[in-house]
């Protein structure tokens, strides 16, 4: 089942849902709008490996222009997760309308997670967008049975993590 | 919890879940099978900003169909209107179209609880592909909720035929200029 806005909010104020910073204005009917963080990964090396390294730099005030046919890493500004529910991370319609991707099929977020959650981010057509903008949404699903807690490797991720398969 | 199709359908009948033009042969397992709408709408532009409005033009499907390519975004819509105030619609591929390697949302497959009309798909395909108006080119899944119903009442509700993005009126933006 999936959690509406006011569920979130009530399971916010239990402490089973933590977002930070949060603003009233973002709760959606079944979802929160998260924003676009300051930095952004790309990457130079024509081949990806796992394990490659990418150039971190900071959105300039006027936004940056995304191409077609590249791989960016972007981050939520909000710290995002909850002790007791799953989660997915999607984009929200209104970017999606502009050709938008933030999430390249990998769109579940577990239970037990907290951190800022690192985009990827693609577009159809150049498109320039800006930190700090509402980009995506994510929404809470209630899980049946026991819960283990997640100790993967992208925990507490505070800015872009790029793979770290390797 | 996934309502199932002769579930959708009871719920249909019940009036808890708005869906026509309504037809038994589109009911799946775990979904309603939804058509393309006639109307195509483009950017006028090649490069888009999120900032501000990008000019689009609007076009019909004509009946040998319509070519579309990898570089370019269409928006188009279901045929169907479509709506509930009880569970949330995810919009989803049908694995037919997929493999043609056409992607009908763009990461945003979730519609609020609440929200009413002919959903805007966003169009994307890895080869050209040639689309048609009617076919059937997407399914719906109905999902329950947990909590308090919060009933959409945003930008995007009621549209008819498909709608650009209005993203430079999100507060963001519309306090920066």
């Amino acid at each position: 089942m999936l959690l509406t806005g006011h569920e979130i909010i009530r399971q916010m104020k239990r402490g089973d849902i933590a977002i930070s910073p949060y603003q009233p204005s973002c709760v959606n009917p079944n979802s929160y709008n998260y924003h676009l963080g300051s930095q952004l990964m790309t990457f130079s090396d024509p081949e990806l490996l796992p394990g490659v390294e990418g150039n971190l730099q900071e959105i300039p005030q006027e936004g940056i222009e995304l191409q077609p046919g590249k791989l960016y890493l972007g981050h939520t500004e909000e710290m995002l997760g909850s002790r007791r529910f799953a989660s997915s991370l999607i984009g929200r319609s209104t970017l999606g309308r502009l050709g938008l991707w933030l999430q390249v099929t990998a769109d579940l977020g577990h239970t037990g997670t907290y951190h800022r959650w690192t985009l990827e981010m693609k577009v159809v057509q150049p498109l320039r967008v800006y930190a700090g903008m509402p980009i995506g949404q994510i929404c809470f699903w209630r899980v049946r049975g026991a819960r283990n807690r997640y100790v993967g490797k992208y925990r507490g991720d505070m800015s872009v993590m790029q793979s770290r398969l390797l | 919890m996934i309502l199932t199709g002769p579930e959708i359908a009871r719920q249909v009948s019940l009036g808890r879940i708005e869906l026509s033009p309504f037809e038994e042969q589109n009911i799946n397992p775990n979904s309603y099978n939804v058509h393309l709408g006639p109307t195509i709408t483009r950017y006028k532009e090649k490069v888009l900003d999120s900032a501000y409005p990008n000019p689009t033009y609007e076009e019909e499907i004509p009946s040998e169909g319509l070519l579309i390519q990898p570089d370019q975004l269409y928006l188009g819509s279901i045929a169907e209107r479509i709506g509930s105030n009880h569970y949330v619609p995810i919009i989803k591929g049908r694995s037919s179209v997929a493999r043609l390697g056409l992607f009908i949302v763009i990461t945003a497959d979730l519609v609020d609880q609440g929200a009413f009309g002919n959903w805007t798909l966003q169009l994307h395909a890895v080869q050209p592909m040639r689309i048609y108006a009617g076919m059937p080119i997407a399914q719906i899944t109905f999902w329950c909720v947990d909590g308090r119903p919060m009933l959409y009442s945003g930008k995007y509700q009621g549209s008819s035929g498909p709608v650009a993005s209005k993203s430079w009126q999100d507060a963001f933006f519309a306090e920066k200029s």
